[in-house]
């Protein structure tokens, strides 16, 4: 598979909603360190209300598409999660091509575009243990890939593996932004909610693209 | 950990609380479009509207403020969680005028991120908004990192003051700068001394060991200061007050406003004790307690402890503040 259909970005936002589905306790359990222990719950809201934007987005093409999703993960009322992940979905809305489908490069800049949109909400770098800490890796490891030549269905994989990564390093950091931050050196230890929710987030856009594979 | 609370489902909490809120204040409020609280009469359009937006879970926070002499809009969020932005935008539609918008965020994550896509929106859309940020907790920054700061019951005062101003008649520029000369002259620090519990979830959302206390505890229990034996209400006055002084720099000859606001389980009894101390440490230092407030205005759930507010006072903040309001948490006649 060198391109992917509209029908695949469907599926990769349906399987990015089931992983968040059958993670979401963990993610409250690893929100209960630094913050309120609510971040599962918030986390599928913005899922759920991404699936209704697949529903209802029919056959209008990748940017209106993104672009509700992104916007419907806004309007979740759960503090920060809305805005950084639903800027990612509008940040990859406003790369994608309106028509058509997906080749590598084009599917790995979509995801660089997202990352931007994500980086304009927060000053948090890597390292300071936010989502970013997931969120880069996974956009760098899927533009080499394209840039390797590889297919969209292998570049999201490495995406998915470096989230992975990435996500699981926030354990040997000490948050300095977000909620976290104010519990200092006791989030030592804990993998960030935020970025294992990135780290979910691609795994499931792997498995969804997978399906039709 | 087993829950305590009278809830039904989680999922529609903060929908039934409002409806709720909406039925007790029904004078003073009513919902409007998606869950906004809006004055149940509103104030000409030819006068400043304040905004603000919160999360749930505070109560009678931050709605409790809508009414006459306050708040026009409130944006309440999830249990303890921001509003998205499309709600904020929605609120900041609703209250556009020709005379303005000023729109009061407290500094916390989630609450200032949506504000920023909400205030992006309004540029786009030629609204004419002033957002000012509340952010007075001085465990959690200095005043040389005010980002660092987060936005405790000290917003209270905001509200109260650029409500009496916007009530008046003032411009949109006016109403601001007073805004901000309140909230440079104020600082607040939490003292917990138990944790309280999630509405949602029933886990406890901090950890504070029996007979202790945590000075610096932030609105949600974010550390920040110092854990040590739980003290006296002299003693617990004596530690905090001067670090408030301090931070503010107030001087013998100087007035101030002081709040003692109860977070849950702490009792007013407790706080009348806390108020008596401070009116003598005042008086040592040669400052004047130009007016108090005691109570419970900024809650989270069922926590133990309180905040207290310092606050500089000039003749104009004192007559404003002392303006009339009638809302569903304070009035003042």
């Amino acid at each position: 598979m060198s391109q992917l259909a509209y029908g695949d970005v469907l599926n990769m936002l349906r399987g990015a909603a089931a992983e968040v589905r059958a993670n979401h306790t963990t993610l409250s359990k690893l929100d209960s360190v630094g913050g309120d222990g609510d971040h599962g719950t918030t986390m599928l809201r913005c899922m759920e209300a991404i699936e209704k934007a697949v529903v209802e987005a029919g056959d209008t093409g990748l940017v209106v598409l993104l672009d509700k999703a992104g916007w419907a993960v806004m309007g979740v009322d759960g503090g920060a999660t809305g805005p950084l992940f639903g800027s990612f979905f509008i940040g990859m809305a406003q790369a994608a091509s309106p028509h058509g489908t997906l080749d590598a490069p084009a599917l790995a800049a979509m995801f660089e575009q997202g990352l931007a949109a994500v980086r304009r909400r927060t000053k948090a770098q890597p390292g300071d243990k936010p989502m970013i800490d997931a969120l880069e890796p996974a956009v760098e490891a899927a533009k080499r890939a394209a840039e390797a030549g590889a297919t969209p269905l292998d570049v999201l994989d490495a995406a998915a593996k470096a989230a992975e990564t990435g996500a699981l390093a926030t354990r040997a950091m000490q948050a300095r932004f977000g909620r976290a931050k104010n519990i200092g050196q006791k989030s030592i230890g804990a993998e960030d909610p935020g970025a294992a929710s990135v780290a979910y987030l691609f795994k499931g856009f792997y498995e969804g693209a997978k399906t039709n594979a | 950990m087993a829950m305590r609370k009278f809830i039904n489902d989680p999922k529609n909490l903060v929908n039934e609380l409002l409806q709720g809120f909406a039925l007790a204040q029904a004078k003073k409020v009513k919902l409007a479009g998606t869950n906004l609280v809006v004055r149940a009469k509103p104030k000409s359009q030819d006068k400043v509207a304040v905004v603000t937006l919160g999360g749930s879970g505070h109560e009678p926070a931050l709605s409790g403020f809508v009414g006459d002499g306050m708040l026009d809009i409130s944006v309440p969020g999830e249990i303890f969680a921001a509003p998205g932005p499309p709600r904020v935008i929605e609120a900041l539609r609703a209250a556009n005028r020709d005379a303005g918008v000023l729109f009061i965020v407290l500094n916390h994550a989630g609450d200032v991120m949506s504000a920023d896509v909400a205030m992006e929106m309004a540029a786009k859309e030629g609204l004419k908004v002033r957002r000012v940020l509340s952010h007075e907790d001085i465990s959690a920054g200095s005043r040389e990192n005010p980002e660092d700061r987060r936005g405790l019951v000290g917003a209270l005062l905001v509200m109260k003051v650029a409500g009496a101003a916007a009530e008046q008649g003032r411009s949109l520029e006016e109403c601001a700068a007073i805004a901000e000369r309140m909230e440079r002259n104020m600082a607040t620090l939490a003292v917990a001394v138990s944790s309280a519990s999630h509405p949602s979830t029933g886990e406890p959302i901090s950890d504070v060991p029996d007979g202790r206390m945590v000075v610096g505890m932030g609105q949600h229990g974010e550390a920040g200061g110092g854990e040590q034996p739980l003290k006296s209400a002299n003693e617990t006055a004596e530690i905090m007050l001067p670090l408030l002084l301090k931070d503010l720099d107030i001087k013998k000859g100087e007035q101030v406003m002081v709040m003692l606001n109860g977070v849950g389980s702490t009792t007013l009894m407790e706080l009348y004790l806390v108020l008596r101390r401070v009116k003598g440490l005042l008086e040592e230092r040669g400052v004047t307690l130009a007016r108090s407030l005691v109570g419970e205005y900024l809650t989270v759930q069922e926590m133990g402890g309180f905040q207290m507010c310092v606050a500089r006072m000039d003749d104009e903040l004192i007559q404003l503040w002392d303006a009339p309001c009638d809302t569903p948490a304070l009035t003042v006649k």
